[in-house]
């Protein structure tokens, strides 16, 4: 669509903020491959069980006659040390990081964004207290104490997934804390305090619709990092449980057969790949579109 | 005016012994939260109920809480984090054994970070959509998102192919028949020496690891770079200069990129958590045998004392670094040095 026809089209239309919003977006091929990678990886991990070719594959089969096969037509990732199609595990296998990062950032974002928001605008001491607890947070390798909290605990995704989340929620607490406080030091803030207008309105409905971009976008490149963060663990040996598939373990079982069957250790690590560059692109495609500051 | 950066930096110090302080407290808690009996887990599951009683007074267990964290807190502030269960040695002994050799690989990593990644952003941003631009901003991409182990594996899958004598493991040839010096660090203690032989296997096997553990912030750097020397071009300055026909290499290299190099140094610092994170996984695969590999043997035997100084240690690496980039930050940018000033 050029640009004198899109004027056109908006002076029928209201040039609405959602209009201009999806001509920016739409004209950004790496926001839009994006987001084609990341639906089609949602659509992969929710439909697992059906398009995975050799879905028994998941649980504890072995089939040793069929032992580290190089990538065929039956089975197009090839087979790991025991006879199972790669592809059907990797597949099966998103489904645990897309739970991992709907379990840390479905918790993390919301609290850091309400302690953020309420850090920025109340100031004082509640100020002082959270930005220091985010501060001490902060100065811990998030990998360390995630393999740290959830060994000493019991290595399990629950666990996992406890222990990113441990620290997540302050990264979204300091850019919230941000934007909250120069928000609310606005004329319109000062005004809706004056006319009678509650905290908890002036915090939900005044400053945090100010956040939205920023927290999309955070979040959208949050989920490649947890995803990324998820399989090292898993990599490590601090996921979950061996029969159950997951990318990171999935990389670590194929490294003991690697200089010979090297299609192990890189089907699945691309399959992460793959995952962590869509959120990437779309969350560098949001910004443009937002036109948010990093 | 010239106290200023000190009294900043010191203040500085001060916050950050606050967060250490802090973090310490955190640390202590999360061990005693941990299930399972420190006392039953040192003697073992033949122990008699009266032993693991007898151990834990002994421990200092049955204490207050805050007695046992001053107790714990005093001990570590002397370099005293107890024994290890696995190697049965002092924590700190252990430790002294093993951090330089992270270290080593930490700051060799950095060096290949802004080795690469600051040339690589000041092309990107020279020659804007073209493509070199394009070309870098694809490593940049690929380095923020691919895995770390993914990169290990591949480097060292790559080298098995083509140079197969080059080596993927460790940090020297068993056949040399040298076991470290004073620092800790092998290719200084290869020229302490005086073993060229050393160096020269110490400098290979450091490569590899180096360069895979650098990826991630070669990616980000590269970005910030990019933005800040996209950014700085717009500025009036800049354009004087230009209109006064000072050649485009000067204004590059003298003024744009002192300039643009304040934010990536301050990025340095915070991926410095990851850095660390990444060393992990890293030296894991490389067999590196540092402080990471010590750490995860530490998680995996859920060996409290060795674990909490672990963790503490990660976490001071992290304070330390911050410090330096503080100061180093203090250096480029006037602006910082004036505003104490003010």
């Amino acid at each position: 669509m050029s640009d004198a026809k899109m004027l056109l089209d908006a002076s029928d239309r209201e040039m609405s903020a959602a209009y201009m919003m999806w001509y920016r977006y739409s004209r950004k091929p790496a926001a839009v491959i994006g987001t084609l990678i990341v639906l089609s990886a949602i659509a992969m991990a929710v439909f697992a069980p059906w398009i995975a070719p050799h879905p028994k594959d998941v649980g504890t089969v072995v089939n040793f006659r069929a032992r580290h096969h190089a990538p065929e037509l039956a089975h197009l990732f090839g087979t790991d040390q025991v006879g199972r199609d790669i592809l059907s595990r990797a597949l099966f296998g998103m489904r645990v990081s897309l739970l991992l990062v709907l379990g840390v950032l479905g918790i993390s974002v919301p609290v850091g964004t309400v302690l953020g928001l309420v850090a920025g605008y109340f100031g004082g001491w509640v100020e002082r207290v959270i930005t220091g607890l985010t501060n001490v947070m902060l100065a811990m390798p998030p990998l360390v104490l995630a393999l740290a909290v959830s060994n000493l605990l019991e290595p399990t995704l629950t666990n996992a997934m406890l222990a990113i989340t441990l620290q997540w929620w302050t990264w979204h607490a300091r850019l919230i804390y941000a934007v909250s406080k120069s928000v609310a030091a606005e004329d319109y803030i000062e005004a809706a305090r004056l006319s009678g207008a509650g905290p908890l309105h002036i915090l939900f409905r005044e400053i945090l619709p100010n956040c939205v971009s920023v927290i999309s976008v955070k979040t959208t490149l949050d989920a490649a990092f947890v995803i990324l963060l998820g399989a090292t663990l898993s990599f490590l040996g601090f996921g979950v449980k061996p029969p159950t598939p997951d990318l990171g373990s999935m990389v670590a079982a194929g490294r003991q057969f690697m200089p010979d069957y090297w299609g192990e250790v890189l089907c699945p690590g691309a399959a992460v790949l793959y995952v962590t560059l869509g959120f990437n692109l779309l969350g560098d495609g949001l910004r443009d579109m937002f036109d948010v500051e990093s | 005016m010239q106290q200023h950066p000190m009294v900043a930096i010191l203040r500085r110090l001060g916050a950050f012994i606050l967060v250490l302080v802090a973090l310490s407290v955190m640390i202590f808690i999360l061990a005693r939260v941990v299930p399972g009996d420190p006392a039953r887990m040192a003697l073992g599951p033949a122990a008699s109920q009266a032993q693991v009683a007898q151990l834990r007074a002994e421990m200092g267990m049955n204490d207050p809480l805050l007695s046992q964290y001053l107790h714990y807190a005093w001990n570590a502030v002397h370099g005293d984090f107890g024994m290890s269960l696995v190697s049965q040695r002092p924590v700190t002994q252990d430790l002294a054994e093993t951090v330089p050799a992270t270290v080593e690989l930490v700051l060799a990593s950095v060096i290949f970070m802004f080795a690469v990644a600051i040339p690589l952003g000041v092309l990107t941003a020279q020659y804007r959509d073209r493509w070199v631009d394009v070309l870098g901003r694809l490593i940049s991409l690929t380095g923020v998102t691919i895995p770390s182990f993914l990169v290990a594996i591949s480097l060292q899958l790559l080298a098995a192919r083509f140079w197969p004598s080059w080596p993927i493991l460790g940090r020297l040839d068993h056949g040399l028949n040298f076991h470290g010096g004073p620092t800790g660090f092998m290719l200084i203690d290869g020229v302490l020496a005086w073993r060229w032989d050393v160096v020269a296997s110490a400098a290979q096997h450091l490569i590899l690891p180096a360069f895979a553990l650098s990826i991630a912030g070669i990616g980000q750097i590269t970005r910030i770079t990019r933005a800040a020397m996209l950014e700085n071009q717009r500025k009036d300055h800049v354009l004087t200069l230009k209109s006064f026909g000072v050649p485009e290499r000067v204004i590059v290299f003298r003024y744009l990129l002192k300039l643009s190099s304040i934010a990536p140094v301050t990025i340095m610092g915070l991926e410095f958590a990851s850095l660390i994170g990444n060393a992990f996984v890293i030296e894991m695969i490389f067999s590196w045998g540092g402080f990471a590999s010590y750490g995860l043997e530490a998680i995996l035997h859920k060996d409290l004392n060795a674990v909490s100084a672990v963790v503490l240690v990660s976490g001071l690496f992290f304070i330390v670094a911050n410090l330096i980039v503080d100061v180093v930050i203090t250096l480029l940018d006037p602006r910082q040095r004036q505003k104490g000033g003010r």
